[in-house]
């Protein structure tokens, strides 16, 4: 079983590659109205991996991607309001969880202090 | 970056969007303004946002450098003047009639620049959603230095 040190710092990756997924949502709202800007995504899979592979070297941030198969507006944006806002509940809720892990993780160190 | 930086962007985008909303409502306020201190009607103008720090090196690079903007946040790059040549109204009486008794109006649709109005206050309101979020997520963040 993982040691709860490890857990925490597993989480921890997993909280910052929201934090970024998160980030990536805003800028789409944000340039909800400029012409020509393409909704842009992380690949949640690919983060993911380099956190758990412990990958220590210097962090460069997770590149960020084209968003593929979204109708273009004459104006050649492509931003999706829906799709944002979903990402963003979804991203919260994700991050959400992550915080309550840690948490959890802290209070099992804390019982083990205890007992 | 992060949460932080998450905010600095929806912050970016409320005020392009005040700001797009002031314009509009300067368009809607002087839609029958036939006179102005360059002479000749009110001329529409309209904002043109463009993405600021957007490519992924600049992502990158932004990293190291936390006093530049956020990538990704959104800007005014200019605000344009609406070309269409005014609408002349026969109006004789009018102090700013030509010598043929026609007044330049200027050619603003009230109808399109509520519709205008309207998107940017939908647009607001999602960046402040967005807004939200990051606070909440900061909070709960918080949340786990009261573990006991």
């Amino acid at each position: 079983m993982a040691s709860p040190v490890n857990m925490i710092q597993l989480l921890q990756g997993y909280l910052h590659v929201t934090t970024n997924r998160q980030q990536i949502v805003a800028a789409n709202m944000a340039n909800v109205d400029t012409p020509g800007y393409q909704t842009r995504d992380i690949n949640f899979q690919q983060a993911m991996q380099q956190v758990v592979n412990g990958n220590n070297g210097p962090q460069l941030e997770p590149a960020s991607l084209s968003v593929e198969g979204l109708p273009e507006r004459p104006d050649g944006n492509n931003v999706n309001i829906d799709r944002e806002s979903m990402v963003l509940s979804e991203a919260q809720l994700q991050y959400q969880m992550g915080v309550q892990l840690i948490e959890d993780q802290f209070h099992n160190v804390l019982t083990a202090i205890k007992e | 970056m992060g949460l932080f930086g998450m905010m600095g962007i929806s912050a970016s985008a409320l005020s392009a969007e005040r700001e797009r909303a002031e314009v509009t409502s300067a368009n809607l306020a002087n839609a029958e303004t036939t006179h102005t201190d360059s002479g000749g009607p009110y001329v529409r103008k309209e904002v043109v946002f463009s993405a600021a720090n957007s490519s992924p090196f600049q992502t990158v690079f932004n990293g190291l450098d936390s006093m530049e903007q956020p990538s990704g946040s959104v800007q005014i790059n200019q605000i344009v003047n609406d070309q269409t040549p005014p609408v002349m109204r026969y109006e004789p009486g009018n102090p700013d009639a030509d010598e043929k008794g026609y007044v330049a109006y200027p050619a603003i649709n009230p109808v399109s620049e509520m519709v205008d109005l309207m998107d940017a206050t939908r647009a607001y309101q999602l960046n402040a959603s967005a807004i939200n979020a990051a606070k909440q997520m900061i909070q709960e963040s918080i949340g786990i230095l009261k573990t006991t």
